[in-house]
């Protein structure tokens, strides 16, 4: 990490030295306005968030929210050109002015908004726990009461075991290498839960319909916000306008849709009146 | 049974997407082997026989070339060239990153197949009034090209694995489509082997290649 930081301090300390007179020009606005086409950072590999289709065409919930600032920008969500990066390259790709923006289910931390600027949050991930549905259990408290009997299958981690142990105390944690891999343990009866980001849960139910269900609690909460260069005010007040009325505004059924898609679930529309936000 | 159906539905399903990622990984690694080598020969050259200055400044190159992990050459040459105003796309940095790392290995390969020659070829070279030039191309070259050619078909295999940290910028090479296709479908053994598989034929060709090399250049006995 250190290396990717580092690099990325020499890169932003260099581009401000050499890219000052474009700076004065104005606002990225304006520039991604003038050029006709948003130029977003995002990954190709973790569904819902951001995978390749059959297709292969770009899809995710990360995705649409890239859609949803192109819309506001060009009045078409589709004038995207994607740069695809690792989870490593989020940062360091904004700071050399690579992308306009980085939507990548990038958590919210105070280390990493020392390097970009974020804008406001469009989800709140946490850890779930998935059960099956004709399993022996039936929710998250007769797992906990179960105690040390219960095997909770989970991706491999230092903090873990840790992890599960914050929910459930006592149970047994088998680690795995891969997502498919803790899917598998509970299907074969290896494991009585499945615990990951409930977004994985979520999409995982969705794609194998009655066959499994949430056991009901959440915990170890994250938030996912976009990211953009630091020192461009304008910039950062134009995507979290979009996003933000995504999210209580006009755009609203654009959102609603794409979380319908991605995590199965219905939203119920921002109350009229009173705005939301001073609740 | 069905498990192997549904393995091969979801490959023939990501037929285009493989091939493609096939196409990308055979192409940098083709660019970076043949750029690579051409550069690697004038390094090797340099440094049997280039003056003081150029040695030195010559195995100033190789030695930190090979001494630096190709991850870090790949970023390197991805974000810090940006920063001087010359901007690569993601494809363009991890070719010249993987030709540069591949001219530093070929360098030394090539050094140490010439001063493998013993000097009394050169002194009965010299001897029978060859040039220099002469000497090189008729005497000393053939030898060391046949001295060479397993350690450079190693190289080049090296290069075809190296090219899967090209992903990490974005290059939508084989591993980074594998990585896409398990992604939808979460059948991660099964099409890492598949992919392990294509890169192992990568290599073996490469290993074939080199093998009818070797033959079409041994020494007729």
């Amino acid at each position: 990490m250190n290396n990717f930081s580092r690099a990325g301090m020499i890169a932003m300390a260099a581009a401000t030295f050499f890219a000052t007179p474009v700076l004065a020009d104005g606002s990225k606005l304006d520039e991604v306005l003038a050029r006709g086409h948003l130029v977003l950072g995002t990954g190709s590999t973790n569904a819902p968030w951001h995978f390749k289709s059959a297709d292969d065409k770009l899809q995710g919930f990360d995705v649409d929210m890239g859609r949803i600032v192109a819309k506001a920008l060009f009045g078409d969500p589709d004038k995207i050109e994607y740069v695809n990066q690792s989870s490593d390259a989020r940062i360091p790709n904004i700071t050399t002015d690579k992308v306009d923006l980085t939507c990548q289910f990038m958590t919210v931390t105070g280390e990493r908004a020392q390097q970009i600027a974020f804008t406001i949050p469009y989800y709140r991930e946490g850890v779930g726990l998935m059960l099956k549905a004709d399993g022996k259990y039936a929710d998250y408290d007769a797992l906990k009461a179960a105690g040390s009997s219960v095997t909770i299958s989970v991706l491999q981690n230092v903090y873990a075991e840790a992890m599960v142990h914050a929910a459930l105390p006592e149970a047994n944690v088998d680690q795995y290498e891969s997502v498919d891999m803790i899917y598998q343990a509970l299907e074969s009866g290896r494991s009585d839960a499945a615990a990951t980001d409930q977004s994985s849960l979520a999409w995982y139910m969705t794609q194998n319909q009655g066959r499994y269900k949430d056991a009901g609690y959440g915990w170890n909460p994250q938030t996912y916000a976009c990211g953009v260069k630091r020192g461009d005010q304008d910039w950062l007040n134009f995507v979290n306008t979009a996003l933000h009325e995504a999210m209580t505004g006009v755009e609203f059924d654009f959102y609603a849709n794409s979380y319908k898609t991605w995590f199965g679930k219905e939203l119920t529309p921002p109350q009229i009146g009173f705005p939301v936000e001073y609740k | 049974m069905t498990e192997l159906s549904t393995f091969l539905e979801q490959v023939w399903l990501a037929r285009v997407v493989i091939l493609k990622g096939l196409g990308v990984t055979v192409s940098i690694s083709l660019l970076a082997i043949v750029a690579g080598s051409i550069l690697g020969v004038f390094v090797g050259l340099s440094l049997v026989y280039g003056n003081k200055l150029l040695r030195f400044v010559v195995r100033a190159y190789t030695d930190f070339i090979r001494g630096t992990p190709v991850l870090v050459l790949v970023l390197a040459s991805y974000y810090v060239l940006s920063t001087i105003g010359i901007e690569l796309g993601p494809f363009q940095a991890g070719v010249l990153a993987l030709a540069i790392f591949c001219s530093s290995h070929v360098g030394e390969i090539v050094r140490g197949g010439l001063q493998a020659i013993p000097q009394g070829q050169t002194e009965a070279a010299k001897a029978i009034g060859l040039t220099f030039v002469q000497t090189f191309a008729y005497v000393l070259w053939p030898q060391a090209l046949r001295q060479f050619l397993p350690a450079w078909v190693n190289t080049a295999a090296e290069m075809v694995k190296a090219s899967t940290l090209l992903s990490v910028i974005g290059v939508a090479e084989l591993l980074l489509r594998t990585q896409e296709i398990i992604s939808r479908n979460f059948m991660s053994l099964q099409f890492y082997f598949f992919a392990g598989l294509l890169y192992f034929v990568i290599n073996y060709s490469i290993e074939r290649f080199g093998k009818y090399v070797e033959r079409k250049t041994a020494v007729p006995s």
